[in-house]
């Protein structure tokens, strides 16, 4: 009994913290964005209806990727922006990551994702301006990195 | 314990960073392969100076130790002046750890 009442007391320190740590929760937001299953519906679940001009936004990643664990991806846009959203669709779910840029937050990320087969990178750039910007890149995963 | 693994340096008004973090990073799939609880990073923040340089919510699907690099401005630091990263995952753990960033005037 004591135990379980410590246990509880736990649960609910860890649900307050992030939230005051936390400049923007986007998993706490838009919780339909990360379980939207396609591309497609994961934006609209973030931004809402759009329709991103595909410019401005470069997505580099290896055209083939020998692991599909962690393939290395890297977004860069002289955008001014406020959010930047990476998507793929070859995972059960589309959303990778939402970055949430601050004053002068300089878009240069890289990161490394899983990718379960082939298939698409995209990034939308949302910028100051309110447009929408795209880049995406294909690529081909020779093992993929889903299976445990 | 050490659990990141942090990486900061200035140069010519940026502040280049790289940042590995250890963690499983298990998905929904893996986990129930291996009948486990998912758990997975869902938010890294790197705050510099008092001011939040990197903000992201992330999924399930980064990698495994998943590496992290991004940059920005060393507009407002001196030297001396720390790197803070924070991570949180599903079961609500956070761990933040700090390094000084080289290279900074």
């Amino acid at each position: 009994m004591e135990r379980r009442k410590f246990l509880g007391l736990g649960l609910t320190a860890a649900a307050v913290l992030p939230a005051v740590l936390n400049a923007k929760d986007f998993r706490a937001e838009k919780p339909d964005t990360w379980t939207a299953k396609k591309v497609q519906p994961a934006i609209e679940a973030l931004y809402g209806k759009i329709t991103p001009v595909e410019e401005g936004v470069t997505v580099q990643a290896p055209k083939v990727a020998s692991n599909g664990g962690s393939v290395p991806v890297k977004i860069k846009s002289d955008i001014p922006a406020k959010t930047v959203a990476v998507f793929q669709d070859a995972n059960p779910e589309a959303t990778v990551a939402v970055f949430d840029l601050s004053e002068g937050g300089i878009i240069d990320y890289s990161i490394q994702i899983k990718m379960k087969a082939s298939g698409t990178i995209t990034a939308i750039v949302e910028g100051k301006d309110g447009k929408f910007y795209l880049g995406k890149q294909s690529l081909e995963v020779a093992l993929g990195g889903c299976e445990g | 314990m050490a659990n990141m693994k942090i990486k900061a340096s200035a140069r010519g008004g940026v502040v280049k960073c790289k940042v590995m973090m250890k963690h499983d990073m298990l998905t929904y799939d893996q986990a129930k392969a291996k009948g486990k609880e998912a758990n997975f990073i869902t938010h890294i923040t790197a705050k510099a100076g008092g001011k939040v340089v990197l903000d992201m919510s992330t999924s399930q699907f980064l990698s495994k130790n998943p590496l992290i690099k991004f940059d920005f401005s060393t507009e407002g630091l001196k030297k001396g002046d720390k790197l803070e990263m924070t991570w949180t995952d599903l079961s609500g753990k956070t761990v933040t750890e700090d390094k000084e960033i080289k290279g900074l005037k």
